[in-house]
Parts: structure tokens; sequence; C-alpha cells
């Protein structure tokens, strides 16, 4: 069998505290990355602070958190990490969450590659029957990214989102276990 | 929608630590309910330490892999026996264990209703694939109640327990959901 902890581009490496919370640190410094990522306010936080909140979550359970740190494979450069969790067993449904901290390797398919193998992780390791995100209506690269991936549009929160005196939406996608092996095998 | 928690003789319920600490003691004073439900010596625990088990388990709160219920005859509400769910989330596999503690509810149907509602809750509302059992050569009457909820013997580890000098096997027994579905729409598997 390949590995399937490695693409093209990427490799998804076990979270390491210290490590995630130190580039961070730096990556949340910018704001974009941070409006980006989340719906919340754009907050800063010190090293120490990243690293016990990285800590407490690893304590949580480990099958429903099935989470993962992004490096390149060229360089071995931490680029930002990819966690998948399970929401609801019954119906082997989980939400994905996806960052990359590192400006120079954005839009340039990095993103994507960890996307299409924690899809495979999802329905091939955990066998799920779907896999669900929100992404917001001002990052159209991540919405081609994830519709590259083969995620659907599946609906949308109207003016949820609250940014620079503009209101957006946030977009709801999905991608189901059959659709997916129809778009890899 | 039907009535998970409700089967013809018996209820699913969920009792306060302190009657069910009370009952499970005493059950397990009985030491053929105990060789019969557990592979393990026959061990006495107060009711404050199995009360205490029980809280621990309340305290941790919801588990998606893990559903505990406690049984119910309809007739005269008595408290009678308790089931215990464990999933296998990635290969939605059931494992369950069930005890009737009440003598006066063996041989009854009592457990074979409780494990019927068992088994479609693991089907209907877990998502489970197969639910699987084990039990002791010993006990016969369990291997039929099982049978009668859908279960197959699928395999026996040979002489693995010992009691009263003698070795017995231990059978596993397990029901695909499909074979399942098809005698709730009455075909035969």
């Amino acid at each position: 069998m390949n590995d399937i902890l490695k693409g093209s581009l990427v490799r998804l490496s076990a979270v390491d505290p210290e490590e995630l919370s130190k580039a961070f640190a730096v990556w949340r410094r910018d704001s974009e990355f941070m409006r980006l990522m989340d719906a919340n306010a754009a907050r800063l936080g010190s090293q120490k602070d990243s690293q016990k909140s990285i800590e407490k979550e690893l304590e949580e359970q480990q099958l429903n958190q099935h989470w993962f740190t992004i490096r390149s494979l060229a360089e071995d450069k931490l680029l930002g990490d990819i966690g998948l969790y399970v929401v609801n067993w019954p119906g082997r449904d989980a939400f994905v969450g996806l960052g990359i901290g590192e400006r120079d390797f954005w839009g340039k398919g990095y993103g994507t590659d960890a996307m299409n193998l924690i899809l495979r992780y999802a329905f091939m390791e955990v066998n799920l029957r779907r896999v669900t995100l929100t992404v917001f209506e001002y990052n159209p690269r991540a919405i081609r990214s994830y519709e590259k991936a083969g995620f659907r549009h599946e609906g949308r929160l109207r003016k949820l989102l609250h940014r620079d005196g503009k209101r957006y939406d946030e977009l709801f996608m999905g991608i189901l276990r059959a659709e997916w092996m129809e778009l890899t095998q | 929608m039907k009535d998970l928690f409700r089967g013809e003789l018996v209820r699913l319920t969920a009792e306060e630590p302190e009657l069910r600490a009370k009952e499970e003691a005493r059950w397990a004073r009985d030491t053929e309910f105990h060789r019969l439900a557990d592979g393990d010596p026959a061990q006495l625990y107060s009711d404050k330490k199995i009360k205490e088990w029980i809280e621990k388990n309340v305290e941790e709160g919801f588990k998606p892999e893990r559903y505990f219920f406690s049984i119910r005859a309809l007739d005269d509400d008595k408290l009678i026996g308790f089931l215990g769910l464990w999933l296998n989330l990635i290969q939605s596999e059931v494992w369950v264990g069930i005890g009737i503690g009440e003598r006066e509810y063996w041989g009854k149907g009592y457990g074979t209703d409780a494990m019927k509602l068992c088994v479609q809750y693991s089907f209907m509302e877990l998502g489970a694939q197969r639910v699987s059992l084990g039990l002791h050569e010993y006990n016969p009457r369990a291997l039929r109640s099982y049978e009668k909820a859908g279960f197959r013997l699928e395999g026996r580890t040979r002489q693995e327990m010992q009691r009263e000098g003698r070795r017995y096997d231990v059978f596993w027994m397990g029901v695909l959901r499909e074979e399942w579905m098809q005698r709730q729409n009455g075909e035969q598997p």
C-alpha cells in the first residue's frame, strides 16, 4: 500500500505542541491569515498560550480527532496544520479544518495536496461517509482549492461574518465517500 | 417512529447510581450469575465501591464508543438486569454484554427481548455493521437466547475457561446488518 500520509507536495506529520506553538505564535501575527482561518476576532497570543491549548486539545479523545501538521516535501518545512473532527459517529461525518500559516506557500497547491491526503485518510482509514467544512465568502482561494479536492457547495449562513464594515456569508461544503471514490479510483 | 427503548417484555432505562449499585452488588453475590456473566473469578464488591465506579462513568460524560442501559420488566417495572454496548467506531462494530441478575426472570424471554432491543439500537441508531458477543460454553440458555435474537455462532476458542477443574470453550457470535435487515423483512437469512 502507498504511504497514505505522503502527497505530491506535502506530508502529514505528528503535532508537536512546542514546534507548532512556536510557528503559530508567528503565523497569528498575520491578521489576514487569522481572518481566513477563524470567524472570531483576530487575536494575538504568546507561544506559551498556544502550547497550552495545543497540549489540552491533544488530550481530547483520540478517535474523534485526527490532527496533523503539514510539511513541505522539498524543504521539510512546517507549513500549517489540518484536522479532522468527527462530529457524528452514527452518521460518520467529520468537519475538516485547514490552515497554511506560511504565506510563501499560499496559492501553490500545498493546501489542496494536504486536503487530498486528509480526504483519503477520512474515507479509507477512519471509514467515514462524509466530510464537511465551512469557508468564508471572502476566501475565494480556499473555495477554489476545496472545489478542486472534490467538495461541493451545500449551503450558506447568510451575512454571518462582519469584516471591515462589510458582511459576508459563511459557506458550507461537503463531500461524500461515493463522490470521492468516483473522483479518485 | 418506533420506541427504541421499549420491547415486548422489557424496557431499557437509565437508573440512578444508588439503585444500580444496590441491585448490581446484590446480583454479584449470586455466584452462578457471576460465572455465567463473567469470565473473572467471582469477586465481591461493596455497594459503595460499585456506586463509585458508576459515578466515575457518569462524570466522564458521553462517549460515542460506550452505551449502558439498565433493564426493567414491563409487567412489574422491576429492575432485572443491565446491558452494555462498546463500539469500535472505525469499524462500526458493536460488542455487547448483557446480564439478567434476577433469577426469577431467567429462561422466560426477558433477556432475549432486551438483546433484540440492543441489536435494533446498534443497527438503527448507532449505524453498526455488525454486533459481536462472547459467551461461555457452559451457558446453553444464553446461546439459545442469542440465536433467537439473530446471532450466529462464528467460532470458539477451545478450552479457554476453567471452572471447577474442567475446561470449557468460549463461543463467539455475531450478527451482520444485512442478516438482521432480512429478518426484519420476514425473509430467511
